[in-house]
């Protein structure tokens, strides 16, 4: 965006950058460094060692990968309903799912609360699923539909004068064209399942269906609030997200710039 | 192949014979409702279901065990009225939007403006940006505790840099706390910001940049007549959303500093977490909720149509 041509400025440039971007660095930094004071890797191995860390992430694991399968199931759907088919009245039904945006989790605690119990959910991966995916959704139909948008309509009705049905048209030209956002969507609903902390504390009680974002108050009990444990469990649990991000950067960034916020 | 080719030209032949009018076309898409039905049936049946379900719980008295609670009618919304806790975390509110909200649109424009610049290892400093979106509030919680801790990482800098002076208890007072809380989100959220203004930065046409520049505009008069115009729509989701975002926040406040201290970082999530969970004010907590959605519902709703107005399209 910014034209510089002479060598000096292109630094000035760069100075700016990492001046600005090092506030951002620097609690990335402090908890890797934090992570290995005192017993080094060893904190590392203490925490790895404990037994029943692995059902922390197997819960997450199991929740999260739930929560996008749904969720990308029923945003493709959706967005490709409310972009490219007949609804009457379409955009009634589509800010009846954008008011759901505004709808915070806690919200929700109390009558899922209830609810949950009284359907047998209580304590099950369901009431913490179904919930997130309900949250997740509609934001999920705002990016896809914006996308869905984009692709020219003349590619659906080639389709169908060919003879394909709406079927056929969902699985021969939505699902790979929406690649690039399908890429966004996956992000964006891993972070929510994954990072959620009030589901899972409210919902799952009994320790063994517990997520990883309960981990640091799980170590604070176990080893006595040591906090070189203690972030050392922080980096364990934030590596899949961030290698998830990184392998999947590119066409995260391409989804965005297609399907951005209008 | 004979079947296709009969089905096929039935629906031809009709848009042949009937392309008189413009709404022809669209009568001949297939319905979508089945398509959109498990959405609707997930989000409008699991939350709308939940929000008559709070409406219900905040008419009550109700300790969220007591199977026969006593039905007040809207004395939890009048003693609400004149709680001076509910009105700090209005004001908490407030100003928490403000602030994150600006300086998040000023970072994420430099920083999108920068990176589409010519610099050497854009690629870093993205990645670098967007880590603090991918981890949980709920695993960073302990590093900043540690951070902002009297001995911690913040001070220690402040003494090395000659500001020893400033050094603080950050956390742990209450003219501080709720800016700290706030510096936590603009470092979590930022790198949000700041992709979905590279990705609409992408989408400004080049040409026009160029033709501006042969009529010599400097970099920062086509940063304002040209980048910012054309980013506009982003800037009105993202206040939405940050809106939206401000009256949710939960997990930073509560996981950092349990809204304290004196309740100087009490958001109304918090508070109603505190009522319903910890105090078990079931139907306190439930009016505060619903007081709660129909803040955010009319913030969303006035932002989108003055967002509209200005954009001059319907």
């Amino acid at each position: 965006m910014f034209e510089v041509r002479s060598r000096g400025a292109r630094l000035l440039l760069q100075l700016v950058v990492t001046l600005l971007v090092l506030p951002f660095l620097f609690p990335l930094v402090a908890m890797v460094q934090g992570s290995l004071a005192g017993d080094g890797w060893g904190n590392y191995a203490a925490v790895l060692a404990v037994p029943g860390l692995w059902r922390f992430f197997v819960n997450t694991v199991v929740i999260a990968a739930s929560v996008i399968v749904i969720v990308y199931a029923v945003t493709m759907l959706a967005a490709y309903g409310f972009s490219k088919l007949h609804i009457r009245g379409r955009e009634i039904y589509f800010w009846l799912l954008l008011a759901c945006l505004t709808l915070p989790e806690v919200v929700l605690l109390a009558p899922l609360f209830t609810t949950a119990q009284a359907f047998g959910f209580f304590d099950t991966y369901w009431a913490v699923i179904l919930p997130l995916a309900a949250l997740q959704v509609p934001f999920a139909v705002l990016l896809t539909r914006n996308f869905v948008n984009g692709i020219p309509d003349e590619l659906f009705e080639a389709a169908r004068v060919d003879g394909a049905s709406a079927v056929r048209g969902f699985i021969h030209l939505i699902v790979p064209l929406t690649r690039p956002i399908a890429a966004a969507i996956l992000i964006f609903t891993l972070i929510g399942a994954w990072n959620n902390y009030l589901m899972p504390l409210v919902f799952l009680q009994s320790p063994e269906m517990q997520t990883i974002t309960l981990v640091p108050q799980f170590f604070v009990g176990q080893f006595s609030n040591d906090q070189t444990k203690i972030l050392a469990s922080a980096v364990l649990t934030a590596i899949p997200e961030v290698v998830a991000y990184l392998c999947l950067q590119r066409l995260f960034e391409r989804g965005l710039a297609a399907g951005a916020l209008k | 192949m004979a079947g296709t080719t009969i089905a096929s030209a039935r629906p031809t032949a009709r848009e042949a014979g009937a392309d008189s009018g413009p709404g022809t076309r669209r009568r001949l898409r297939p319905a979508g409702y089945l398509w959109i039905l498990p959405a609707l049936v997930l989000c409008v049946g699991l939350i709308y279901y939940c929000i008559a379900y709070t409406a219900v719980i905040s008419t009550w008295d109700w300790d969220g065990i007591d199977p026969f609670p006593e039905k007040v009618g809207a004395e939890n919304y009048v003693r609400i009225a004149q709680d001076p806790i509910f009105w700090r975390t209005i004001r908490h509110t407030v100003v928490f939007f403000v602030v994150t909200f600006v300086v998040q649109t000023a970072l994420g424009v430099v920083f999108a403006v920068l990176l589409h610049s010519r610099v050497w290892l854009g690629v870093v400093y993205k990645v670098i940006i967007f880590i603090p979106v991918v981890l949980a509030p709920a695993i960073t919680a302990p590093v900043f505790r540690r951070l902002y801790a009297p001995d911690g990482q913040f001070n220690w800098v402040l003494e090395h840099v000659g500001l020893g002076g400033l050094a603080q208890p950050w956390l742990g007072q209450e003219s501080t706390a709720l800016p700290v809380i706030m510096a936590i989100t603009v470092w979590q959220w930022t790198g949000l910001t700041f992709v979905l203004y590279f990705a609409a930065m992408s989408q400004i046409d080049p040409s026009v940049l160029e033709a501006a520049r042969i009529d010599g505009a400097g970099n920062l008069r086509i940063l304002a007549s040209i980048i910012w115009p054309g980013v506009r729509g982003t800037t009105v989701a993202l206040g939405i959303l940050s809106a939206i975002g401000a009256l949710k926040t939960f997990d930073v406040p509560y996981l950092v500093a349990v809204g304290g201290p004196n309740y100087a970082t009490e958001f109304l999530g918090t508070y109603i977490y505190r009522k319903t969970i910890a105090q078990s004010h079931v139907g306190y907590g439930a009016a505060l909720s619903v007081i709660l959605l129909v803040l955010a519902l009319t913030f969303a709703i006035i932002m989108q149509v003055r967002g509209r107005e200005k954009d001059g399209v319907s």
